[in-house]
């Protein structure tokens, strides 16, 4: 097979004006894609250390039953469907800039921010009817936990709206094209199917496992 | 990319999706299925787990990723493991 190798412009201007690069090295990676994951180490401690907190002080205290009687795994359920399906659209995104398609990108590309919306509709209408109950962030532990987790997790998806919908409009004006546009999708995707897995650890964690008990 | 690497990728995610779907079924369902409280309890973290696996390597492509990036993610996991294995006695058993 034919090694795929890259020319790069020697940093240190010494020896010839380009340099071989391997694709295995590390001098292959893009310096965004290492900066991203370095971004999604900081957040793999964020989010890491609040589900410590929610494990450590749920077998401590025990209970939390009757406060997690009032989530709605359906409603929750839904949710976790929605993300899911624009983890997909993402990711289809992406595959459609790898071969040009732009129509699919923009398409993919919409589709992942309106997922994003209305997965961001259905926690509001979530966080309405626990308000409305009388259940806010100083009901108990378990709803400092609840509101907590998922309102940073919201914040999360509404960050990765907005950076979804720059490289939409981009996109849609024909400037992604010229300016490495595979490699920010990349890095737009890498940032929310991250936001997709933490969203898959959280909602068995609060919707699911105190229905066991 | 040739086209048909593309189409062939693009029903691969999608595939990747069924089987996340799939377990969300599943993990969904055990909890209201009359099995005993810890298998129930394991059998959705551990469909938890699964998912998130199948997005970081499938989706965020970790499995072909290079050992510099394994290690950006190992090291933030093994201290929050860490974290919590260390801090379980206290807090939770309070021995």
């Amino acid at each position: 097979m034919e090694a795929d190798l890259t020319l790069s412009p020697r940093p240190d201007h010494t020896g010839p004006a380009y340099q071989v690069i391997e694709p295995d090295s590390l001098e292959a990676i893009p310096a965004g894609r290492i900066g991203l994951w370095i971004f999604l180490a900081g957040e793999i401690m964020i989010f890491g250390g609040l589900i410590s907190c929610f494990l450590l002080y749920r077998i401590a205290q025990g209970g939390w039953v009757a406060d997690a009687a009032h989530v709605d795994w359906q409603v929750g359920t839904i949710n976790t469907m929605v993300l899911l399906t624009s983890s997909l659209t993402m990711i289809l995104a992406l595959a459609s800039a790898r071969k040009d398609d732009h129509a699919g990108v923009i398409r993919y590309l919409g589709l992942t921010v309106g997922l994003g919306i209305l997965f961001l509709m259905v926690k509001a209408y979530e966080y309405h009817g626990h308000i409305e109950e009388g259940f806010t962030p100083v009901s108990g532990m378990f709803w400092s936990f609840y509101y907590t987790m998922t309102g940073l997790h919201a914040l999360h998806v509404a960050g990765g709206i907005v950076v979804n919908t720059v490289l939409l409009v981009m996109a849609v004006k024909g400037t992604l094209w010229a300016r490495n546009g595979a490699n920010r999708l990349e890095f737009a995707g890498l940032y929310w199917h991250f936001v997709d897995v933490v969203w898959i650890l959280l909602f068995p964690l609060l919707y699911l496992s105190l229905k066991i008990g | 990319m040739s086209s048909s690497t593309v189409h062939d990728s693009q029903r691969f995610y999608i595939e990747i999706w069924m089987w996340l779907v799939g377990l969300l079924v599943v993990g969904t369902v055990v909890v209201f299925l009359p099995v005993p409280k810890n298998l129930a309890l394991l059998v959705v973290f551990a469909v938890a787990a699964v998912k998130a696996v199948l997005v970081v390597r499938n989706y965020m492509h970790l499995k072909a990723e290079h050992l510099i990036i394994y290690l950006i993610v190992l090291v933030p996991t093994v201290l929050i493991v860490g974290m919590l294995i260390a801090l379980m006695p206290d807090i939770a058993f309070r021995w």
